[in-house]
């Protein structure tokens, strides 16, 4: 049997962030809570290091190890970063929040590296089964840290509700693999692809495998109509743990569509595009108009979060370089937006308020005009208003869906974003126009007043200089 | 001779099985993962049909993770029934309307 | 009909009608013992298939481990059946049509049209010294030997999710400290009084004079 020793060096972040977590995890029994502040320190160093090991050491090429488990390329390296850089923020603005509510433990951080290494599985995957393994692994990290307040029966119930709906979509994605396999005969995303070819795009088991595949991804990206668990999960948990579960999972759910539907299943297009574009218009519909009727901050930003999906998928389903490097510019734009926005709630909540609903944002320029203006920068900026970093997200996925020649679908987008610029520019009038209904200092400690400061006002700098990250996003298509 | 179609449409009939236990016990959480289980199981049988016929291993491999992870997904869905039974003294579905809006 | 064909439409049939039983049956304690019942079934079909190791496997790890943590929770909680199954006849016929529509369309692509025996021959077993288990074993520390070390965290992460939701520290339970135990020394737990009942000198046991 041929067999040679893979080639290690590729996965040389995976490994350090294993080793790190498994080490943590040790290192964290022995700590008692006074010194507890370790754990998040490695925490935080595990992610710095593996930026390191990811930026580091680069392959000129698309780098295929591990006899064809795991890829290396140019956009997994740029979404790891990202990922890193949200799990940082993540842990840096969490720190306080949970030490103030009983909930600074071990698991939080060691539950918070191992699904970002599900996360980098599933960024670095080249077959169905590391797509698959990566994916649970972050889901199964996810599920227990919503849980992770024991004592609360919201978060309970958001963990069963997640859980049952989780493992649904995961049945689904099976079978529709299963189907690409019985077709195609192989595990492996370029087989796979060689076999659709071979097959044709008009095979129907290939297109009734490719269903129960969309099916899956839309249940974990939350699209409308598989959309149900997002507002109640985001509700239900920590605040600390809705803002990890906002920002770096899409990310690797936008990683995850990507190698499956064009690394795999380029082949199959026409059929999957016509899919996306009902998911994209329904979620957008159903995002942007239900999150008026929200009176809870985290429910009006789960239903903003199905907005953004339905911009992301309209990035995807242009099918061209430039609307996947459009998608993926708008995922991480929407990553770093909505780290700002759960981290505003985080800055304002404390010991027995949770800040979390929208009439405890009335009057934020009178408690404290500097944190009223950065989240009016990011409401701004998720609105899409001209200059501000999501607005040239969203020029760029619409221009992405014009040059496809779907003008209709971005006259339709457009409308539906103009509705969506309603909800936010409301929190904007509440905290400008509004009297504050308690006058209590904000009183967050200096590292989240800065981290948060620094989030909103890169949105703004980036805003005005987009051209920057928008090339980094050109480029990692442009092999 | 059994046919490869055979297995597959007992998977899928498995599988509708299984759809239809998620939908009629909408209100009983452990006879739902229960039916997610069936799911799987379907899933499973799916593989290894195509394995055996297609002379590749790569399917039997794929079942074997599945099988991990299931388990392992039990392990902590049950975990987390707990944790919900011990909070609400229910595993009703309809008593989970806390989260609402 | 073959002996092969025969076995086969025995497990499928028990497999089916365990798995009805499955989502029909009032008690969970009976559902749950069904659902062992169609993971046998299933792990003979595999059988058939030669995948003997997972026929194993489904068996061991299913019906040994994952059923039997079913029936601790089933009865472990206190539930209330009879509010369990409100609205199950309600939903019934929708149901039942849903999941015939599900089964048609699924059974129209994967019948015999797409995958028959003109289509996918049957293949030659294989020979009696072949073992399934080698055979997976040696590409799973090979060729898979990524996607395995994946599976080992996800256990590692279901280890440390399951056992941080449900253990928790019961101040007032009762439990033995061996640390403790080993410690201890003779004047801790035993205590020479003087006893003196009658008030006689030098009857006392602890008295050496």
């Amino acid at each position: 049997m041929e067999f040679e020793i893979p080639k290690m060096s590729a996965a040389l972040p995976e490994m350090f962030v294993l080793g790190m977590a498994c080490l943590i995890l040790v290192i964290d029994l022995f700590l008692t809570d006074k010194n507890r502040i370790i754990t998040y320190l490695l925490a935080q160093a595990t992610l710095v290091g593996a930026a390191i090991a990811s930026l580091g050491y680069q392959f000129g090429s698309p780098e295929i190890a591990f006899n064809g488990s795991f890829i290396r390329d140019a956009m997994g390296d740029t979404l790891k970063v990202f990922i890193y850089l949200s799990v940082f923020v993540v842990f840096l603005y969490s720190r306080s929040y949970l030490q103030a509510r009983n909930l600074f433990r071990g698991e939080f951080f060691v539950l918070g590296l191992f699904g970002v290494l599900g996360m980098m599985i599933m960024v670095s995957a080249h077959s169905l089964l590391t797509l698959y393994l990566g994916l649970e692994l972050l889901s199964l990290s996810m599920y227990a840290l919503v849980a992770m307040n024991r004592d609360s029966s919201y978060s309970s119930e958001a963990a069963m509700k997640y859980f049952v709906l989780g493992a649904l979509a995961s049945g689904m994605l099976l079978y529709g693999m299963s189907m690409l396999y019985g077709v195609t005969g192989s595990l492996e995303l370029s087989q796979i692809s060689a076999g659709v070819a071979t097959a044709g795009a008009g095979n129907m088991v290939l297109v009734f495998g490719l269903v129960f595949t969309v099916v899956g991804l839309a249940f974990k990206l939350g699209a409308v109509p598989f959309h149900m668990w997002v507002p109640d999960v985001y509700h239900g948990s920590p605040t600390a743990v809705t803002v990890y579960i906002g920002s770096a999972p899409k990310i690797a759910a936008f990683a995850m569509v990507m190698r499956l539907l064009v690394d795999g299943l380029e082949g199959l297009q026409e059929h999957w595009q016509g899919m996306l574009v009902i998911l994209a218009i329904l979620s957008l519909a159903l995002g942007n108009i239900t999150a008026i009727a929200q009176t809870n901050i985290k429910r009006m930003l789960a239903y903003s979060t199905i907005a953004h999906v339905g911009y992301l998928l309209l990035g995807v389903l242009s099918g061209s370089d430039s609307g996947y490097a459009s998608a993926m510019f708008y995922t991480i734009v929407y990553a770093l937006m909505s780290l700002g926005g759960f981290g505003m709630i985080m800055l304002l909540s404390r010991t027995g308020f949770e800040a979390d609903r929208l009439d405890d944002f009335k009057g934020l320029n009178e408690r404290s005009p500097w944190f009223a203006f950065m989240m009016l920068i990011l409401m701004f900026s998720m609105a899409g208003v001209p200059v501000f970093l999501g607005f040239w997200a969203k020029l760029s996925v619409l221009s992405a869906v014009v040059e496809a020649e779907m003008v209709w679908l971005a006259a339709v987008a457009v409308v539906f974003s103009i509705i969506g610029a309603f909800y936010y520019l409301r929190v904007v009038k509440l905290m400008y126009f509004d009297k504050p209904e308690d006058n209590t200092p904000i009183d967050s400690e200096f590292d989240v007043r800065v981290m948060l400061s620094a989030n909103s006002l890169a949105i703004l700098v980036l805003g005005l200089f987009p051209g920057a990250l928008m090339s980094l996003c050109v480029n990692a298509f442009a092999l | 001779m059994i046919a490869l179609s055979d297995y597959l449409i007992l998977a899928a009939i498995l599988f509708g099985i299984s759809v239809a236990g998620i939908f009629l016990n909408r209100k009983n959480i452990i006879v739902l993962l229960m039916s997610i289980e069936l799911m799987l199981l379907a899933v499973n049988i799916n593989f290894i049909a195509f394995s055996h016929y297609l002379g590749d291993i790569a399917g039997q491999v794929f079942v074997f993770f599945i099988l991990t992870v299931a388990a392992a997904e039990a392990a902590i869905g049950l975990a987390i029934l707990v944790v919900l039974f011990r909070n609400k003294h229910t595993i009703n579905v309809e008593d989970l309307d806390s989260l609402k809006g | 009909m073959n002996f092969e064909q025969l076995l086969f439409y025995l497990f499928a049939a028990a497999l089916l009608g365990s798995a009805l039983m499955v989502i029909t049956l009032r008690n969970p304690v009976h559902a749950a013992l069904s659902l062992v019942l169609t993971f046998f079934s299933g792990a003979a079909l595999w059988l058939l298939l030669e995948a003997e190791f997972l026929a194993i496997t489904l068996v061991l790890v299913y019906v040994g481990a994952v059923m039997v943590l079913f029936l601790f929770v089933v009865m472990m909680l206190d539930i209330n059946l009879a509010q369990l199954r409100e609205g199950f006849v309600k939903l019934l016929p929708v149901g039942v049509v849903v999941a015939l529509l599900v089964i048609g369309m699924m059974v129209y692509v994967v019948g015999p049209g797409n995958f028959g025996l003109e289509k996918f021959a049957e293949p030659v077993g294989h020979s009696a010294d072949y073992s399934n288990t080698k055979e997976l074993g040696r590409v799973l520390y090979t060729v898979y030997v990524y996607p395995f070390e994946i599976a080992a965290v996800i256990l590692l992460v279901a280890i440390i999710a399951a056992i941080s939701l449900a253990l928790r520290k019961r101040p007032q339970g009762k439990r033995q400290d061996p640390d403790l135990q080993i410690a201890v020394r003779k004047k801790d737990r035993l205590r020479i009084v003087a006893n003196n009942p009658k008030g006689q000198p030098g009857s006392n046991a602890g008295d050496k004079k």
